[in-house]
């Protein structure tokens, strides 16, 4: 399979995941649009490590994108967390306690 | 003392740390750990400190004596140099200056070092218990010692800068110890006004010591004195001062009448004496800047004793006698010394005719004796004038001590500064005071000129002299020979400052018995005395004064200006009921009073002019004052005669003072005082109220300096406040308030922006940029080049043709074209990018034409 349809669904996953991040106001759906566009971009550094099968690039940042994700989720998830004790809330928009 | 002077080299004489460091000591742990260490700490050690400065300066005295006698007596000085301060090439004469903190004992300034730590010991002793009761007990002491510690920087300094730490030093202090009651307005008023004045006064001290070292090129004593002479004998166009027109132009005005046609031309010495004088008013509170010194008795009454005796206003007439050798130089100078002191001796003596004060007729009666001083000095007879500091800082500290004690005791029942010190509410002291009293009657004999006290022999040698000698020129014949007009004093002046001397001596005895008479003799006018016999006095005070305090609450059956008070002090209390009588002070008081006035007495006798031809002060100090005197005073031939003759009228002046002051205030019990007052009302007021020079100051120079703060200050208030700091703050919080609508605080909005954000720059990435730089060379060759870029190619048009050298793009990054002179030429360039983009640039070379080969050959 030529590395073009891999790209395509690629970008789709990015234009749904950012689509999302922008227009939905649940943090919890939010921090999924997020992962949704790691993944998007993930599928892109494989697809081109799959292409070039010679140079191991492509996984490596694969993996090390993952780490993060795992990493970035657990802080995102412990905010949102705390984010719910104090305002009763998961939405986004009502948590605006630093602005003024 | 073979062992101490090997011990005390006279070039490296340190017992001066041991005299100087002892008060810096005292100040520095009275002023750190005072509060704890209680009063007795703060006692002993104020008191050692001073204590073992004045026993060491009575060893460097003793040991400059004995270095005397071995060798030269002339010039003997001992030296220490503490550190190297700094050096500086330069001053007219070329030489290297050296300002080091060096110090040195000479015969002048080893006098001096006696008088400040022994008398300034006696009134620290004294304050120990006139203090007592002060909340600032260590603060004051530590002032005290840190003052003693700069009179001493002043005097044993060896060159000016080092003097000039002393000087502002004591000026500092006295701010510190007038305004030591700070809690009340006058009193820091008056500190301030004496550091003011003393701020000018310092001026003039400043711009003498740049004049030094420009003309001299040195700034110690022996340096000052070795190049003196220049400063008067060179007619160079650069050893004298052109005073008009300033800087060159001639003003047209309507006042231009007022405006001299000539310049006046005036030597350096002038110039220097003049600007030392003007320091030398300001220390030694001479007209014009006498003003603080009365006002400096809102201070504690030591204090006053101390400042007006022992140290700081004798800092003036000190400098004069250092720097005598430059004073003579100017008959000008030396003339003005000479009216000056007379003017201030003479004005200082109406005012303290009529006041009420005991402590401001003392005051004035200061400014008056040192205007004596100035006289001496003034008529070149430097130990005269320094013969009356001496005696004047013995009868004068007692005489204020002995006026610390009455109003101690006045104290006692009349709780306010005022009135306790009014001496309308005195009277027949001399029963309950009786130390006291003999004290201050011997140091009033003394200052008023009783024959046989110290103060008749030091003012009649001032009044003698300013008669017999006469100022002169030292390089007049030369000046002559050259046809260079110079200035001589007048023959009259010298008769006319001994008559107003005269004069101001009858109304020193005049002004001094009849403060005698108000406070001491007939009856007792403070309160009814009644009661509280058989108390010991401070108890008994405090009781009584509460048993009174009731008793006025019942007569008057309230009082709202009471407050709450548990020692019984500050009560306005009903004097007509009975008290305690006035009390004579503790012994640490009295001890003092004794010893000064023993002093006051019999000081004389270190100067005994018109009766013997022993004299010590004058065979002690000739060698200081030889030289300046030889250069330049002229003594009357008839002098020796005439000296018997002149003293009649001193004699006169004080009997007819005191017996004016006794006819006036015992015989008629004061009241012709009332009809003269009556009689002549303004006159009266006038001299009370001091001849209204403190209200001509605020009317002139105060104003004028006020309006040029209130102009300042509105200029502050609306240009730099009101433009530069509100208008740059209007804009940042304008900008502010147009950023802070971006900080919604909403997680979309700032992920919207980001996207933006990132779109943006993807566009600035994927569009290519072409850029290319040009290097020229002298030949004719030009190169051009691109800027990189990621993933670009370029092709170029490097013939100017309009179309590509090459068809397709490559990785070239320049080209090189020849131009001939004259021509010019467009060089293309198209930059692609990895996204099949494209952008354009295009660069105009254009090489001017030759220049004309004939010329350049002509080169």
């Amino acid at each position: 399979m030529p590395v073009t349809h891999y790209l395509v669904l690629s970008s789709l996953l990015f234009t749904i995941g950012g689509v999302g991040f922008l227009v939905r106001r649940n943090v919890l759906v939010t921090l999924m649009s997020i992962e949704l566009m790691l993944n998007a971009v993930n599928l892109t550094l494989i697809a081109f490590n799959a292409a070039h099968p010679e140079s191991h690039t492509g996984q490596m940042f694969a993996f090390f994108l993952i780490a993060a994700e795992a990493a970035e989720v657990a802080v995102g998830l412990a905010i949102v967390l705390a984010l719910f004790r104090i305002r009763r809330t998961v939405r986004s928009d009502e948590a605006d306690l630093l602005k003024n | 003392m073979k062992l101490l002077e090997s011990l005390f080299p006279s070039n490296d004489f340190s017992l001066i740390a041991v005299i100087l460091g002892m008060p810096l000591l005292g100040a520095f742990v009275n002023g750190i750990w005072g509060r704890r260490l209680g009063k007795p700490a703060v006692k002993m050690m104020t008191l050692t400190a001073v204590g073992v400065s004045f026993i060491a300066s009575l060893i460097a005295f003793l040991l400059l004596d004995h270095a005397g006698h071995g060798g030269e007596h002339a010039h003997t000085r001992l030296y220490f140099t503490a550190w190297e301060w700094m050096h500086t090439n330069g001053g007219r004469a070329g030489s290297t200056v050296n300002i080091d903190l060096r110090f040195s004992i000479d015969a002048l300034n080893g006098v001096m070092m006696l008088i400040v730590t022994g008398v300034g010991f006696l009134i620290h002793l004294y304050a120990t218990s006139y203090m007592e009761n002060d909340p600032g007990y260590h603060r004051f002491f530590a002032y005290l010692n840190l003052f003693i510690f700069s009179m001493l920087i002043l005097i044993l300094g060896d060159n000016l800068p080092v003097l000039f730490v002393g000087w502002e030093g004591v000026g500092l202090c006295s701010y510190l110890l007038i305004g030591f009651w700070y809690e009340q307005m006058p009193n820091a008023a008056a500190g301030k006004k004496a550091f003011i004045a003393n701020r000018i006064g310092d001026f003039g001290l400043i711009c003498a010591m740049f004049l030094l070292v420009h003309y001299t090129g040195a700034l110690d004593w022996t340096g000052i004195q070795n190049n003196a002479s220049v400063l008067a004998d060179n007619p160079a166009d650069a050893y004298q001062i052109h005073l008009w027109p300033l800087g060159g132009g001639q003003y047209q005005g309507f006042f231009k009448f007022l405006q001299p046609t000539t310049p006046i031309t005036i030597s350096a010495a002038t110039a220097v004496g003049l600007a030392l004088l003007l320091g030398c008013a300001g220390k030694s509170a001479q007209i014009p800047l006498y003003v603080w010194l009365p006002d400096a008795m809102a201070g504690p009454t030591p204090v006053s004793a101390l400042i007006h005796a022992a140290t700081m206003v004798t800092a003036g007439i000190y400098l004069v006698c250092r720097l005598s050798f430059v004073f003579v130089l100017s008959p000008f100078v030396m003339t003005t010394v000479l009216c000056v002191g007379a003017a201030t001796a003479l004005l200082a003596a109406t005012i303290a005719l009529v006041q009420n004060d005991i402590k401001k007729v003392l005051a004035y009666s200061t400014v008056s004796q040192l205007g004596f001083m100035f006289m001496g000095v003034g008529a070149g007879a430097f130990t005269a004038g320094f013969f009356h500091v001496l005696t004047h800082a013995f009868f004068k500290a007692c005489l204020f001590l002995g006026a610390g004690s009455v109003i101690h005791a006045m104290h006692a029942r009349i709780h306010d500064d005022v009135k306790s010190q009014d001496m309308r509410h005195m009277g027949g002291l001399k029963k309950y005071m009786p130390y006291t009293y003999w004290t201050f009657l011997v140091s009033t004999l003394a200052i008023a000129g009783c024959p046989l006290l110290s103060g008749f022999f030091s003012k009649d040698e001032i009044l003698f002299r300013a008669y017999v000698n006469h100022s002169i020129s030292p390089v007049a014949a030369k000046m002559t020979a050259r046809h260079i007009a110079i200035w001589q004093q007048p023959e009259w002046i010298g008769k006319a400052v001994y008559a107003v001397g005269i004069i101001t001596a009858a109304m020193t005895a005049f002004y001094m018995f009849r403060c005698l008479f108000l406070t001491f003799h007939g009856s007792f006018r403070g309160w009814a005395i009644g009661r509280g016999s058989g108390l010991t006095p401070a108890h008994g005070v405090k009781v009584a004064a509460k048993e009174d305090v009731a008793h006025a609450h019942d007569d008057h059956g309230h009082d709202d200006e009471h407050h709450d008070d548990d020692h019984g002090h500050h009560h306005e209390e009903d004097l007509t009921v009975p008290g305690p009588a006035p009390h004579e002070s503790p012994l640490p008081m009295t001890a003092p009073l004794v010893i000064l006035a023993a002093f006051a007495a019999f000081a004389g006798a270190l100067n005994p002019a018109p009766l013997t031809k022993m004299l010590p002060l004058e065979h002690w100090l000739e060698p200081v004052f030889e030289e300046a005197q030889k250069a330049g005073v002229h003594v009357a031939e008839t002098a020796e005669h005439l000296e018997l003759p002149l003293m009649v009228p001193g004699v006169l002046a004080f009997i007819i003072g005191l017996g004016l002051a006794y006819a006036v205030y015992i015989k008629a019990e004061g009241k012709p005082a009332k009809r003269w007052a009556e009689a002549a009302p303004r006159l009266h007021r006038a001299a009370y109220n001091k001849w209204y020079v403190d209200e001509f100051y605020e009317a002139t120079i105060l104003s004028a300096v006020d309006a040029l703060a209130e102009t300042a200050a509105a200029f502050d208030q609306w240009f730099v406040d009101g433009i530069i700091a509100k208008l740059s703050s209007l804009v940042v919080a304008a900008l502010g308030t147009v950023l802070r609508t971006f900080q919604t605080g909403v997680v979309h909005v700032y992920a919207a922006a980001m996207v933006i954000g990132i779109a943006v720059i993807s566009w600035f990435f994927v569009a290519p940029h072409a850029q290319v730089s040009t290097a020229p060379s002298p030949n004719g060759d030009y190169v051009v080049t691109a800027a990189p870029g990621m993933g670009y190619s370029y092709r170029w048009d490097a013939d100017g043709n309009g179309e590509p050298d090459k068809p397709d793009f490559t990785d070239q990054t320049s080209v090189k074209v020849h131009l001939d002179p004259g021509k010019e030429l467009k060089v293309k360039l198209e930059v692609t990018n990895a996204f099949g983009r494209h952008a354009t640039v295009e660069v105009p070379l254009n090489r001017p034409a030759a220049q004309n080969p004939m010329e350049l050959g002509s080169n």
